[in-house]
């Protein structure tokens, strides 16, 4: 037995949440060369607010999903909006013509994406996957940078550079992708690589963290919020509704988000459309039955025929 | 909610606000030593004593030297803007008056920030007034460079970080360390067949411990020459042959600096 205390969805959310601030706090610094502390500056934040808004409205305005419907749901709202914010504003290149490339590929795969229908998850992986790679991709070019290189790579070009000319320098190698210092945005002292990507890496992984947990509460703090009407029913009624529709299927059939009016709406519909469905499953049951006994038949039909009889397999399989 | 809830999401919301304030935060400006101006008397254009006119300014130098020293400092430094003949770095330093020389150099370098000036300028005297670059058929072949070598990087490591925040000691340590990779360098490609790998890495390490490649964390000697020479430390980080840059820099400041005296 567990000596801690079992975990609420709202806790889930509150964890998430700081977890989120903190991550968005180290994403938010660096260290210069001398060990000074600075800002990683607003303009990666800006767009990343304006990614995480747009996957956001995607998301409210698409069938799947809704709108949060009380204080805990709109905290979690509020801290999925910073979460992705944050990681997106700390995994983007910090300038350039590599930023804007970014950007559209994240307009693709995370803002136009809608939310899984069947987990409810309105980040899918391949996102934060994404997410990830830019975020390496960004260190990349920070050690880069760190150490003078101001390009993705550099290739030597084979046999020039085997020649010991000094004038060839120009043509022996083969600069891939170069940036500036500017658009890196490094402080003027220059970076200190190794601890501010700590933070970076740090910072992505607490923000991340913080989106899953935010999202896996919140899908348990609706179903929290259902199960709690479905129980003002007297109990055995509210059994049998639970029996009927499966806390598993809240999300697919669209009970979250939905006000406590519709809600109430929505499960009675469901739970007729169950009843009715189990009814014409019972008459098709009883018809079967009439058809014969499975005793004397063989073969695939016969084991469909004591499947829908509850008889035990011939052979004693299950 | 719960008194816990709302005590969390003020937290996380605490949290997010400064992390939005923390991107504000401004990148300290770097101050270049050499751009503050000082109040009162002191060494103006520095880099004009160690430069090929520096003969025309030495005799200021005497006015800063200790009581105890400046006799001693004057008639050295006479002797070494005099020297003549060209002879070879390691001749003249093992000499009588080069053992002197060194030995006030020594002095110099532990005294206050002027007296260590005053012995940089001594020390590039003697790399314009001696032999260190090898003739064809010169036998110790790396040994002058090497000997030039040491005295700067006895004086680089002694003032070059703290002459990196000096108004008075900042382009000198700049001057100082380019020269010395230049030094080291003519070391390296000494010999007649091949090179001399042991000069190579011995001027690659110290320069790396001066400018602060090794520790990840650049000094204020490297932050200086990054502002200032950000080539010679891109090819000390990036080139097969990491000294160039040192060498090509220190070609461009001081031409007559040959090794040859035929500045």
């Amino acid at each position: 037995m567990s000596a801690l205390p079992e975990r609420s969805a709202t806790g889930g959310i509150v964890l998430g949440a700081i977890l989120i601030g903190v991550g968005g706090l180290l994403l938010g610094l660096q260290v210069d060369a001398n060990g000074a502390w600075c800002g990683t500056g607003l303009a990666p934040l800006a767009i990343g607010a304006l990614l995480a808004l747009g996957a956001i409205a995607v998301r409210v305005g698409s069938s799947t999903g809704r709108m949060p419907r009380d204080d805990v749901g709109i905290a979690a709202v509020v801290a999925g909006f910073f979460g992705l914010t944050f990681a997106i504003g700390g995994a983007l290149a910090p300038g350039g013509p590599w930023m804007f490339f970014e950007v559209l590929l994240l307009v693709a795969v995370v803002t136009l994406r809608k939310a899984d229908a069947r987990t409810g998850r309105w980040i899918a992986p391949s996102a934060l996957g994404l997410l990830a790679v830019f975020l390496l991709f960004r260190l990349w070019i920070s050690y880069q940078g760190s150490q003078l290189r101001w390009q993705v790579m550099s290739v030597d070009v084979p046999v020039v550079s085997w020649i010991p000319f000094d004038f060839l320098d120009p043509v022996k190698h083969v600069a891939l992708g170069s940036f500036t210092p500017l658009e890196m945005g490094f402080p003027p002292a220059g970076l200190d690589f190794a601890l501010s990507t700590t933070l970076w890496a740090l910072g992505f992984a607490a923000c991340v963290a913080g989106m899953m947990l935010v999202q896996s509460s919140t899908i348990e703090h609706e179903n929290d919020r259902i199960h709690a009407l479905i129980r003002t029913l007297p109990p055995s009624v509210a059994d049998v509704v639970e029996r009927l529709l499966p806390e598993d299927e809240w999300r697919e059939l669209g009970l979250h988000g939905l006000p406590e009016r519709r809600l109430a709406r929505r499960i009675e519909s469901a739970v007729a459309e169950r009843v009715r469905r189990q009814d014409a499953l019972r008459r098709a049951l009883e018809q079967s039955k009439m058809l014969g006994n499975s005793a004397d038949a063989d073969g695939f039909s016969a084991d469909i025929r004591r499947a829908l009889t509850g008889e035990d397999p011939k052979d004693g399989v299950r | 909610m719960e008194k816990r809830t709302i005590a969390g999401l003020a937290a996380a919301a605490t949290l997010v606000v400064a992390a939005i304030g923390a991107r504000m935060l401004p990148a300290p400006r770097v101050i270049v030593a050499e751009d503050v101006v000082e109040e009162g008397p002191r060494i103006v254009e520095p880099m004009q004593f160690l430069g090929k006119g520096a003969a025309l300014r030495a005799p200021e130098l005497d006015e800063w030297i200790a009581a105890e020293r400046k006799p001693r400092f004057k008639a050295l430094r006479d002797l070494a803007f005099h020297v003549a003949d060209c002879p070879e770095t390691v001749e003249w330093i093992d000499s009588a008056e080069g053992q002197r020389l060194e030995r006030l150099l020594g002095e110099l370098r532990g005294g206050t920030r002027e007296e260590a000036f005053a012995s940089l300028v001594l020390v590039f005297q003697l790399a314009r007034a001696t032999t260190w670059k090898p003739g064809f058929l010169s036998q110790a072949r790396e040994a002058n460079a090497e000997r030039m070598a040491s005295l700067l990087a006895d004086w680089l490591r002694a003032r070059g970080e703290s002459g990196a925040r000096d108004p008075l000691l900042a382009e000198p340590a700049r001057a100082a360390i380019l020269v010395y990779g230049r030094l080291m360098r003519t070391a390296q490609q000494s010999p007649r067949i091949g090179e001399n790998a042991g000069s190579y890495q011995r001027g690659l390490k110290t320069i790396e411990e001066l400018v602060g490649i090794d520790s990840g964390r650049r000094t204020a000697l490297g932050e200086s020459l990054q502002g200032r020479h950000p080539e010679a430390l891109r090819k000390l980080v990036g080139d097969a042959d990491r000294l160039r840059g040192f060498d090509d820099e220190a070609r461009t400041l001081f031409p007559d600096l040959s090794g040859e005296c035929d500045g």
